[in-house]
C-alpha cells in the first residue's frame, strides 16, 4: 500500500509541473507486437523525455518480465515472439514508472548483489557495484585468519551499521556458513526490508537486525551483544553540498540519511570509528566504503582522536579510485 | 550407387552413414562399430612403418628393463628412465598380450590340424577348437586395436574443458549467417547435454532481427577439449531462406560462421598481474560510490602487455561479469601462449585434422541438400535437422574426426621416428 502512495505522488510530482500534453505516455497499441518492437518503442521514448540510461532501462525490464535477469541471458527468439496482452500492459505499466525517473530496481524491485537477487523498494538505498568488493574484502580477511580474531571454538559475529537492504550482511552470512551477522539502521523501511531479504534467502536464522540511529543512540549499540570480530559499513558519505547535484533518479526517489555525510562527508563515519574500539574484540577490523577524497583525512582524523584505532590501509575499487578503509583495534 | 560413393569418399573408412529422417529421439546404431573400423586398425597395424617403430618402442622397454636392472645409475638417470618405462607401459603390456594371444591360437591350429578323424568325438571336438580358434582370433583383432591406440601420443591438453565461441559471419543483405550462428550454438548446447557436460553462458550477443551475433559459452566435463578441439574453424551453411526478401528469389544463399576453442586452464597455469589490467566498467567514468545509480554491470578488462580483451555483460552483478571476464581472458591468454608451443611442436608431415587456416571451410551445412560434409575427412552424413540436434550424429561425425587425427598424429611420429633412426630390418607381426 505504501509502496503504491510513493510512487503514484512521485509520478504526479515527476509531472505536475509540466503542461498535460507533454506528460503523453505512449499508447499501448491494439494490434499484438513483439517484445522487440515494445523495446524500440520505449528507448525512443525514454530518450525523447531524457530518461537516462534508455536502452538498458527498457532492455533490464523487459528481461525481468520475460522470467530473465538480463536481455543477453534469454534464449534466442523469444524476443522476436509476440507479447501477450498481459505481458505487453505490464511493460507498459513498469516503463511508465521508469519515465518518472524511478530507478529500474525500484520498477522492477529487485536487483542482483554479488551471488544474492534480493528485493528492492524506495526509499531504501539501493547497493553499488563498489559496495561488492567491500564485502570481498572482509571474506578475504576472515577465511585468511579462521580463529585468531575471536578465539578458538567461539562463533564469530560481524557488525554492520546501515544495512538499507540488507546487502553486504546477507552475502556475509552466505559465503560463511560459521558466522553470525548484526545488522543496524535508523530507517523502519531499511529494517524492514533487510528482514525480508533475509527470510527469502533463509538467513534468518543468523541475523539479528535493529531499529538504531548510531547518530543519536550509540550506547544502545554497546549494550546489544559481545564484543564482535568484524565492524562493516557503507556509510552515508557524500558531501553535503553535492547532494544538489544528484540525478533524479536518487534524489528523488534515495533516502537522503543514507546519502549525506555532512559538511565534509564524514559525519557518520567519525560516529562510527569512535564507537569502534568498544564494540570490536582486540585485533578486530573495522571495514569502510568511503569517498576517495576520505582515506588520508580519516586517517589523520584517527590517529589523532581514536587511541585504540589503527590505520592498517587503505584499498583501491576496480576503477583505482581509494575506497575502502581498514583499521584495526589494538588494546 | 553405394561403391560410387565409397570411391568418391574417404578411402580408408568407408562412413556414409544414412540416418532415417525418423526424427525423435535418439537413434542408437548397433550395426558399425564406434571408433576404430576393423580394417582401420588392421590397415595400420599392417603398415611397414608403424611395424617398425613398433619394434622399436618394445625394444627400447625392454632395454630399460634390463638397465634398471643391472647398470649402476645416478638417482635422476634412474628417475628419467623410470619415467620412460612407466610412458611404455601402456603399449608394452598390450603387445606382451597380443604376443601370448598368438601363441595361444598356434596351440589351438596345431590341436586342430592334429586331430582330424571320423570319429564323433574328434568333431565335437573339432568344433570346440574351431570356436576357439575364432575367440583368440576376434581377441587379437580387438587387442591390436587397443595396441595402436596405446602407440598415439596425447594431446595433453584433451582432458581440459573448454572455452567456445560461436561468431557469425558476414554477407551483404540478410540475416543468413546470424540465424545459422543461432543454430550452431543450439548444436553445441545439445551436444554438451548429449555428452552430460555442463554448459555455462558467458555472452550472449543477439543480433538485430534475431538470430545470433555471438555469443561464449564455457563447456566443462570430461575430455571436453578432445571432443571439441577439430570443431574450431569456418563453417559453412547453403540453404534457400524460409523468410524475406531473398526466399522470392529462391536462390541458394551461402553463409558462414566461425568457431572457436580454447582449452580453459587451471587457475595456476596463467598467472596475471593485477598491475597489468585495466578494468572498464560505467563507473571508470565519473564519480562512483553512492553519487551514481545505474544498470550498467558491464565490465571490459584489458590485459595492457598483449592487448588481449575480454569483456561481459551477462549478469546484474558487476562483480559476477568481472569474474566471467577473467575466466575468458585467462582461456585467451592461455591460448596465444598455447599457440607458441604448438608451433615449436611441429614436424614436417602437418596433420590433416586442425592446421587448416582460418578461412578454409572445415565443413558444409547444405540445408537444401539435405547434407552435412566435412572437408578434412570428406565424411558426409545426411538428415541435417537430425544432426543439428547436436546428438549421436555429431559425436559420431567427431569420432571420425578424432580417428582421422590419432592416425595422422601416430603416422608422423612414426615418420619422424623413422627418420631420425633410419631403416632397420624388422620381422613384420602381420598374419
Amino acid at each position: 500500500m505504501k509502496h503504491s502512495l510513493t510512487s503514484l505522488f512521485f509520478l504526479e510530482g515527476g509531472c505536475g509541473s509540466r503542461a498535460a500534453h507533454t506528460c503523453s505516455v505512449p499508447v499501448l497499441p491494439a494490434a499484438s507486437i513483439t517484445a522487440l518492437e515494445a523495446l524500440d518503442l520505449w528507448k525512443r521514448h525514454f530518450e525523447e523525455r531524457g530518461v537516462a540510461e534508455p536502452d538498458l532501462s527498457s532492455q533490464s525490464i523487459m528481461a525481468h518480465l520475460l522470467g530473465a535477469k538480463t536481455i543477453e541471458s534469454l534464449e534466442q527468439g523469444r524476443l522476436s515472439e509476440s507479447l501477450s496482452r498481459d505481458k505487453a500492459e505490464q511493460m507498459w505499466e513498469l516503463c511508465t514508472r521508469r519515465l518518472s525517473r524511478m530507478p529500474v530496481q525500484y520498477v522492477i524491485e529487485e536487483w542482483d548483489f554479488r551471488d544474492l537477487t534480493l528485493k528492492m523498494r524506495p526509499p531504501v538505498f539501493i547497493p553499488r557495484p563498489e559496495t561488492e568488493e567491500l564485502v570481498e574484502l572482509v571474506l578475504t580477511d576472515l577465511q585468511t585468519t579462521p580463529e585468531t580474531r575471536a578465539g578458538a571454538g567461539a562463533q564469530r559475529t560481524c557488525l554492520e551499521v546501515g544495512c538499507g537492504s540488507g546487502a553486504i550482511s546477507l552475502s556475509l552470512l552466505k559465503s560463511l556458513p560459521q558466522i553470525k551477522a548484526i545488522a543496524l539502521d535508523q530507517s523502519q523501511d531499511a529494517v524492514d526490508l533487510t528482514r525480508e531479504n533475509a527470510f527469502s534467502l533463509g538467513l534468518q536464522d543468523r541475523l539479528q537486525i535493529h531499529h538504531i540511529d548510531v547518530m543519536k543512540d550509540a550506547d544502545a549499540v554497546v549494550s546489544l551483544c559481545d564484543p564482535v570480530a568484524a565492524l562493516v559499513s557503507n556509510p552515508p558519505y557524500l558531501f553535503s553540498e553535492d547532494m544538489a547535484s544528484l540525478e533524479p533518479e536518487i534524489l528523488r526517489f534515495e533516502d537522503h540519511a543514507a546519502l549525506d555525510g555532512g559538511d565534509d562527508g564524514l559525519k557518520v563515519i567519525r560516529q562510527i570509528l569512535t564507537l569502534a574500539p568498544k564494540i570490536l574484540l582486540n585485533h578486530g577490523r573495522v571495514y569502510l566504503e568511503v569517498d576517495p577524497r576520505h582515506p588520508p583525512l580519516i586517517q589523520q582524523w584517527v590517529e589523532a582522536h581514536v587511541e585504540e584505532l589503527r590505520y592498517v590501509r587503505t584499498q583501491h575499487d576496480i576503477t583505482g579510485r581509494p575506497r575502502f578503509c581498514i583499521l584495526q583495534k589494538e588494546k | 550407387m553405394l561403391s560410387h560413393r565409397s570411391i568418391r569418399l574417404c578411402r580408408l573408412c568407408n562412413r556414409v552413414i544414412y540416418n532415417s529422417s525418423a526424427g525423435r529421439g535418439w537413434r542408437t546404431r548397433h550395426d558399425a562399430p564406434r571408433r576404430y573400423c576393423h580394417r582401420d586398425a588392421g590397415d595400420l597395424h599392417n603398415n611397414e612403418k608403424v611395424q617398425r617403430f613398433l619394434l622399436q618402442v618394445m625394444e627400447e622397454y625392454g632395454h630399460l628393463g634390463r638397465k634398471l636392472q643391472h647398470a649402476r645409475l645416478g638417482e635422476s638417470e634412474r628417475k628419467e628412465l623410470h619415467r620412460r618405462q612407466a610412458e611404455l607401459l601402456p603399449v608394452a603390456s598390450v603387445f606382451q598380450s597380443v604376443r601370448a594371444a598368438l601363441e595361444e591360437l598356434e596351440e589351438v591350429v596345431s590341436f586342430l590340424h592334429g586331430k582330424v578323424g571320423p570319429r564323433e568325438e574328434d568333431e565335437q571336438m573339432a568344433q570346440l577348437l574351431k570356436e576357439e580358434e575364432a575367440q583368440i582370433s576376434h581377441r587379437i583383432k580387438s587387442l591390436r586395436k587397443d595396441l595402436i591406440q596405446a602407440l598415439v601420443p596425447s594431446d595433453p591438453h584433451d582432458s581440459s574443458n573448454v572455452l567456445l565461441e560461436v561468431l557469425s559471419g558476414r554477407t551483404t543483405g540478410g540475416d543468413i549467417c546470424q540465424q545459422f550462428s543461432s543454430e550452431m550454438f543450439d548444436l553445441y548446447q545439445g551436444y554438451a547435454g548429449y555428452k552430460n557436460w555442463d554448459f555455462e553462458v558467458f555472452n550472449y550477443t543477439p543480433a538485430e532481427y534475431g538470430g545470433l551475433h555471438h555469443a561464449a559459452v564455457r563447456i566443462a566435463g570430461e575430455n571436453v577439449y578432445r571432443h571439441l578441439k577439430h570443431e574450431g574453424g569456418t563453417h559453412r551453411v547453403q540453404r534457400i531462406p524460409e523468410v524475406g526478401l531473398s526466399s522470392r528469389m529462391q536462390r541458394i544463399h551461402t553463409g558462414t560462421m566461425t568457431v572457436v576453442v580454447l582449452p580453459q586452464p587451471l587457475e595456476f597455469d596463467v598467472s596475471i598481474d593485477p598491475k597489468d589490467l585495466r578494468i572498464d566498467t560505467f563507473r571508470s567514468r565519473g564519480a562512483g560510490g553512492q553519487s551514481v545509480n545505474t544498470t550498467d554491470s558491464a565490465v571490459r578488462i584489458v590485459h595492457l602487455p598483449t592487448g588481449t580483451t575480454a569483456e561481459c555483460q551477462q549478469s546484474r552483478s558487476q562483480l559476477q561479469n568481472r569474474e566471467t571476464a577473467m575466466r575468458v581472458l585467462r582461456a585467451r591468454l592461455y591460448q596465444s601462449i598455447m599457440g607458441k608451443e604448438t608451433a615449436q611442436r611441429h614436424t614436417a608431415r602437418k596433420q590433416q585434422v586442425g592446421t587448416r587456416s582460418q578461412s578454409e571451410r572445415i565443413r558444409t551445412y547444405n540445408f537444401s541438400q539435405d547434407r552435412v560434409t566435412d572437408h578434412r575427412t570428406g565424411y558426409v552424413t545426411r538428415d541435417i535437422k537430425e544432426f543439428m540436434r547436436g546428438g549421436e550424429a555429431l559425436d559420431d561425425l567427431i569420432s571420425n574426426l578424432l580417428e582421422h587425427g590419432d592416425r595422422e598424429t601416430l603416422l608422423e611420429l612414426v615418420e619422424s621416428s623413422s627418420i631420425l633412426k633410419g631403416p632397420e630390418s624388422g620381422a613384420g607381426f602381420s598374419d
